[in-house]
């Protein structure tokens, strides 16, 4: 029997050497972080306030940009694209801890309103929009405002919302830091799911413990460093299979 | 919903706000629209006297401050008269007299009845008035039908009390809403003897009206030809003062409320910085929060310039109603004028949105988005 050995897979998200130090300071919000987060993986960073995990979010994202050090997503770096817009709305779904939706639009609009933009047709935003809607248990409640739904359903509009424009990775910082522990269950089910049924690469920060269990690694981090990137990893196949029972 | 539709929801999100910028607009718009129906009116009233003559054009002293103070003698008559390719002139002497509450500016035309027919004049009813004639007179029918005169009645006008020999029709209704006397009796009531204040002058057959214009202008530094209304600022400085403050109240209003808006849409950008900043980070691309912002002004252009309109149409009515005014006001609705009151409305807002625009473009989300 031969065995065939093919190139290493090219993770969904890889950071060498990452650092960012902020305007007018000394402070390293990251300090050399490496991380590689394989296709596919549900990886939760957990840490202390103030140790740069949701800096090290924000940079995987394009929202910044690193004071030195690289991102790489999909094998791309960042520091290579035309256009860090044009590559949120088409690689990555953001989910916040406000949820920041729109009080004056409905839940149906405020999904609809990511894919304004992204060449789907008025018919495709509808239809997209209701049955995510519909994926993350909310089908009814279409046509409610943000103030006439519960912090839990808030969340998962939002998170609706990042899945809009079907992104290959979802990024997603504290999402459950504002709901009751019926809506974290919720939350972390719905993750699970996404990752299963859809093979969706999702790296969220988290403090709750709970929460970080539910994912197949964590990642801790202290002072802009990552302690142990390997730490609480469960059985996982890197070329994108569900763990193992 | 669309991306029109979202923007229509932003306008109404902020009903108060959007129902202020809309007055905002309206009353600039309002201001400039009513300025430009003034100024169209009173131009097409003075260019109707033109129009009288049924000439091929016109000639007038130059630079007068109203274009009944021009005035010409008779040599200069002469002198046009004899000018190349001119074929026939008719001089006649125009002066205004308040008839009555009703008629502050009645039309009084002094001219030789020789030179009626050439002037366009058909008599209707009863006959002309002859050469030296002190007390007659002729009314045009319009005038005879509001003031109830008929041929036999006396009117009094030039100081006098007048027999009504005759009614004509010029088929202009400028023309017809005046009266028409003996040229000297209008000159010796006004104490003006030997002076017309227009010249209407036809053209030989076959003969280039243009070059005419320009042997006459070039030969009599002191006239000016008038063809068209547009050309009566040449004699009339009135008219271009009014222009000249119906052009500035516009760049005026368009810099004022430009202003307004701006100041207005940066407060409501303040308010939405945490919605920009999320329209940015869910992949919205700068130039799509650009068209948003200045959709919203657009929108409210567009109502408040319709709101103008009709605010300028109310306020020139009420002009016209009062009895200071009244038969002196006359708003003419051009197409000029609406389309000046759309790109005012326009003009402003959108100078008064593209600031902010850009700064809803050019937020960091990141920061935007922990905006409190």
């Amino acid at each position: 029997m031969v065995e065939v050995t093919g190139p290493p897979p090219v993770p969904a998200i890889e950071t060498v050497s990452l650092t960012k130090f902020y305007d007018g300071t000394t402070v390293r919000a990251l300090d050399g972080v490496e991380l590689s987060v394989a296709r596919g993986e549900y990886v939760a960073i957990t840490g202390p306030s103030g140790c740069g995990k949701s800096t090290l979010l924000h940079l995987i994202a394009a929202l910044d940009n690193p004071t030195s050090g690289t991102v790489r997503v999909n094998g791309r770096d960042l520091r290579t694209i035309a256009s860090g817009t044009r590559f949120r709305r088409e690689e990555i779904g953001l989910v916040f801890q406000l949820h920041n939706l729109l009080p004056r639009l409905s839940a149906q609009a405020n999904v609809e309103i990511a894919m304004i933009g992204a060449h789907t047709s008025r018919r495709q935003r509808v239809t997209r929009a209701r049955e995510l809607l519909a994926a993350v248990e909310l089908q009814g409640m279409e046509s409610r405002r943000p103030p006439q739904l519960s912090g839990g359903e808030r969340q998962r509009v939002a998170i609706a919302r990042a899945l809009a424009n079907e992104p290959q990775i979802l990024l997603a910082d504290e999402p459950t830091g504002n709901l009751d522990s019926a809506s974290v269950t919720t939350v972390i089910a719905l993750f699970e799911r996404l990752r299963a049924e859809a093979g969706m690469t999702i790296l969220l920060v988290t403090h709750d413990p709970v929460v970080a269990r539910a994912a197949h690694r964590i990642v801790h981090m202290r002072d802009g460093k990552v302690t142990d990137p390997d730490a609480g990893t469960v059985v996982f196949d890197t070329r994108g299979a569900a763990p193992g029972p | 919903m669309t991306f029109f539709g979202l923007i229509v929801r932003n306008v109404m999100a902020k009903r108060a706000r959007s129902v202020g910028l809309a007055l905002a607009v309206a009353l600039a718009v309002m201001t400039v629209v009513a300025l430009t129906v003034v100024g169209d009116g009173l131009q097409s009233s003075a260019a109707a006297i033109l129009k009288v003559g049924k000439a091929d054009f016109t000639v007038a002293q130059k630079g007068v401050s109203d274009i009944l103070f021009s005035s010409i003698d008779e040599t200069q008559v002469k002198r046009i008269r004899r000018t190349d390719g001119v074929a026939g002139t008719v001089g006649v002497l125009i002066e205004t007299e308040k008839i009555d509450a009703a008629n502050p500016l009645f039309l009084e035309i002094g001219i030789p009845p020789g030179d009626l027919a050439a002037f366009g004049v058909t008599v209707v009813a009863g006959r002309p008035f002859t050469a030296d004639a002190a007390h007659e007179m002729m009314i045009g029918w319009r005038a005879a039908q509001n003031l109830g005169i008929h041929v036999g009645s006396r009117f009094h006008a030039n100081g006098t009390w007048n027999s009504v020999v005759g009614i004509y029709s010029t088929g202009v209704s400028f023309g017809d809403l005046g009266a028409m006397f003996p040229l000297p009796a209008v000159q010796a009531y006004n104490r003006v003897p030997g002076s017309v204040t227009l010249v209407f002058v036809k053209t030989a057959k076959g003969v280039s009206i243009s070059s005419v214009e320009k042997r006459l202008n070039y030969d009599n530094p002191e006239l000016t030809t008038i063809r068209t209304a547009a050309q009566f600022g040449r004699a009339d400085r009135n008219l271009v003062f009014i222009r000249a403050a119906a052009l500035g109240s516009t760049i005026l209003a368009i810099i004022v409320g430009a202003v307004v808006v701006g100041n207005t849409m940066l407060l409501s950008l303040f308010e939405r910085t945490r919605e920009f900043g999320l329209l940015r980070a869910v992949g919205w691309a700068r130039t799509r929060v650009v068209t948003l912002v200045l959709g919203e002004g657009l929108i409210l252009a567009v109502v408040g310039a319709a709101l103008g309109v009709g605010f300028s149409y109310g306020v020139t009515s009420l002009l016209e109603a009062l009895p200071q005014l009244r038969g002196i006001l006359h708003s003419e609705y051009t197409l000029t004028a609406f389309w000046r009151g759309l790109y005012t409305g326009l003009g402003m807002t959108v100078l008064g949105t593209l600031y902010p625009a850009l700064r809803a473009a050019f937020l960091a989300p990141l920061q935007a988005l922990s905006h409190e």
